[in-house]
């Protein structure tokens, strides 16, 4: 039991971290598919630049940085330029993985000479994040400003709210965090470096995003779960089918979309009302 | 004079020019990966080979192309057809009926496919086996597991990655016979995450020794932060873990590549004599090797452990796992090998004779083999009755 959780703990820590970010993003009305690509990049970079450093600190602060400047790129196409978000954030997530792997020939068969700890302050300030970003939107100003972003970005522009801006800072915000995830991936969970490593995580995330009904603090339980089941499918092996058990953690995403849609009339209540769609001045 | 100068720079201007010619007479060869060359495991086995084979054979070209998807083999060959090569090695076992189809449309390139059984004339195929080595893994594991849990992550269950268990379990109860080998199964060749909390299950059940069938090191590291012994697999891995990883498997892809482009350069293979060309070699040809480094056979930190470990054996009396590990390794590699793991009488795990005694089994039984070597305990898909 106490290893499950220790587990659940440590396997959803990078899930949370790049949900937390995708939430952010998403509530003020972008969708960035890209998460796998700017996880990956930031798992890379925290590698090269620690292993150079010798400090894994530096190494999460670039990661850090580099997931927010891929972020970026996807806020102008999306933002700026109004591209179809769902189109670019997938090709930033292909995009990613290419540069990622291209960069990190070379780099693969070398283990990193000072890892981070695993479960440690780096999910323990995921934890508080999520607490921080729930309280920040539901019960600030500037949280409710970045929820109205979302939903009615024309009512909020005629508020003088700078929706551009807005969705700039959260879809970066989004990129930050999900290049923590990388990080955290590449210096703490498996303290090394190999191409195409994040192996669907940034997917995941992106479920719980759904999953957790874009709010923090429920994206923690989604997290925890995920990484229960993860674990679980292994430790069970000996009592169920393997099959069954690695289909598990899907299965029980699709039953909690199905359950948490009935329960609401069929009807996403949480979704942002503006999701996906580019703001136009004057346009409805 | 004049005359004999003219003839003079004739023949020179001839000989340099057939030198040339013969200097320029290159074999092109061109490789399909399934994986990225930075896996760390099977894919960069194969593109390191190929380098080593461009060095040592400087008439030699290669090109490659990575990660495709085991579909869509045909349209990445005929590329590389169209870009000049002239041999074609596919290596991954779901190109097998699409090299098959592209070798009918080009009778005239030569075709190799790596771990596949469908031949052709102008389609070989080869394998660098590992059962002995993971033999020898189980003597060490047998010999070094505190609480007589041995523990394996294993990608998919099918009859190579069942052979290569079932041989490690063979040797774990050669040395250990109360031993038991627990399985997990993460059904990807490359999926460190799944490789990862596989381990920490098989930790939190007991397991104290590690092997493993994953393209990355992720086994190694997470064992050795328990401060748990394990065995390498693939590729050097030695350096994730100097103070942990034991031993284990090495592949030379090279041994193969070098020997068959050389007999397709001068002439021995053509494209209308491959029909029964399969390499499937192993310790003898020099293909595979036993340790987590090359030249390395055995972690030296871990040598007065298995010295201190004396079984007796039928034939050698008593004798300590070191040495016994060095016996067998030796008598494997002559060839024909001196000795054999799946040597008779083997029961599996059920009980049911697989080998009767005396008997070795045959490559055809070997790669189709499904059954679960005594002290397997876990699933095991397809398990006949």
């Amino acid at each position: 039991m106490e290893a499950t959780i220790l587990r659940a703990l440590a396997f959803g820590t990078p899930l949370l971290w790049a949900a937390l970010g995708e939430i952010v993003a998403e509530r003020s009305g972008v969708v960035n598919l890209g998460v796998e690509g700017m996880m990956i990049l930031g798992a890379f970079f925290a590698f090269a630049t620690a292993q150079v450093t010798g400090e894994p600190l530096w190494g999460l602060a670039v990661a850090c940085l580099v997931g927010g400047a891929a972020a970026l790129v996807h806020a102008f196409v999306c933002v700026t330029l109004r591209g179809n978000q769902y189109v670019s954030g997938i090709a930033l997530g292909m995009v990613g993985l290419g540069i990622a792997g291209l960069l990190g020939r070379g780099w693969e068969g070398t283990p990193l000479a000072r890892p981070l700890p695993e479960v440690s302050w780096l999910t323990l300030s995921g934890i508080l994040l999520s607490v921080a970003l729930w309280v920040f939107l539901r019960h600030t100003r500037w949280g409710i400003v970045l929820r109205s972003v979302g939903e009615f970005p024309a009512a909020a522009d005629a508020q003088g709210v700078p929706v551009f801006a807005v969705r700039y800072l959260s879809v970066v915000f989004g990129g930050l965090a999900a290049g923590v995830a990388g990080g955290f991936l590449s210096l703490a969970y498996r303290p090394s470096w190999t191409e195409g490593m994040t192996a669907g995580m940034g997917w995941i995330a992106i479920a719980i995003v759904i999953f957790a009904g874009w709010d923090p603090l429920r994206a923690v339980a989604g997290s925890l779960l995920f990484g229960a089941l993860f674990h679980l499918s292994f430790r069970l092996q000996g009592y169920l089918a393997p099959e069954a058990l690695k289909m598990a953690p899907y299965l029980g995403t699709i039953l909690a979309l199905t359950l948490a849609t009935a329960r609401r009339g069929g009807r996403w209540q949480e979704m942002p009302e503006a999701l996906g769609t580019p703001y136009v001045r004057g346009e409805r | 004079m004049r005359r004999f100068v003219i003839v003079c720079t004739v023949f020179l201007i001839a000989a340099l020019a057939s030198g040339g010619l013969a200097q320029q007479r290159k074999l092109k060869a061109g490789f399909i990966y399934v994986g990225p060359i930075g896996d760390y495991g099977w894919t960069h086995a194969h593109d390191q080979a190929r380098k080593i084979a461009e060095r040592t054979l400087p008439w030699l070209e290669t090109t490659y192309v990575e990660k495709v998807p085991e579909g869509q083999v045909e349209a990445f060959i005929d590329q590389l057809i169209k870009g000049g090569a002239k041999v074609i090695f596919t290596t991954s076992f779901g190109y097998m009926d699409g090299t098959i189809a592209a070798a009918k449309r080009h009778p005239d390139v030569i075709f190799a496919h790596a771990t596949g059984f469908k031949r052709a004339p102008n389609v070989a195929t080869y394998m660098a086996e590992f059962y002995q080595v993971y033999y020898l893994n189980g003597l060490m594991a047998g010999a070094l597991t505190k609480s007589g849990k041995v523990g394996y992550v294993a990608a998919f269950p099918i009859p190579e990655v069942k052979r290569h268990i079932s041989a490690y379990a063979l040797g774990v109860r050669a040395v250990n016979p109360k031993a038991t080998v627990h399985v997990r199964w993460i059904y990807e060749w490359f999926n460190p995450a799944g490789a990862k909390e596989a381990t920490e299950a098989l930790i939190a059940d007991g397991a104290d020794v590690f092997a493993f069938t994953e393209d990355s090191p992720t086994v190694i590291q997470v064992a050795a932060q328990k401060g748990l012994p394990s065995f390498s697999h693939y590729s050097p891995m030695y350096r994730f873990a100097p103070k942990y990883v034991v031993s284990g498997q090495l592949v030379h892809w090279e041994k193969i590549y070098i020997d068959f482009l050389r007999k397709v350069y001068t002439g021995v293979y053509t494209p209308k004599n491959l029909q029964n060309v399969d390499y499937w070699w192993m310790l003898p040809e020099g293909a595979v090797e036993l340790g987590a480094q090359p030249g390395m056979p055995i972690n030296p930190v871990f040598r007065p452990q298995l010295q201190a470990v004396k079984v007796r054996d039928p034939k050698l009396g008593v004798i300590s796992v070191y040495d016994l590990v060095f016996r067998r390794l030796r008598e494997m590699s002559t060839n024909p090998p001196r000795f054999d793991p799946y040597e008779g009488p083997i029961r599996d795990r059920n009980g049911v004779l697989r080998v009767p005694a005396g008997k070795r089994m045959t490559q055809q039984e070997l790669i189709t083999m499904e059954w679960a070597a005594p002290g397997i305990v876990g699933p095991w898909p397809k398990e006949p009755k």
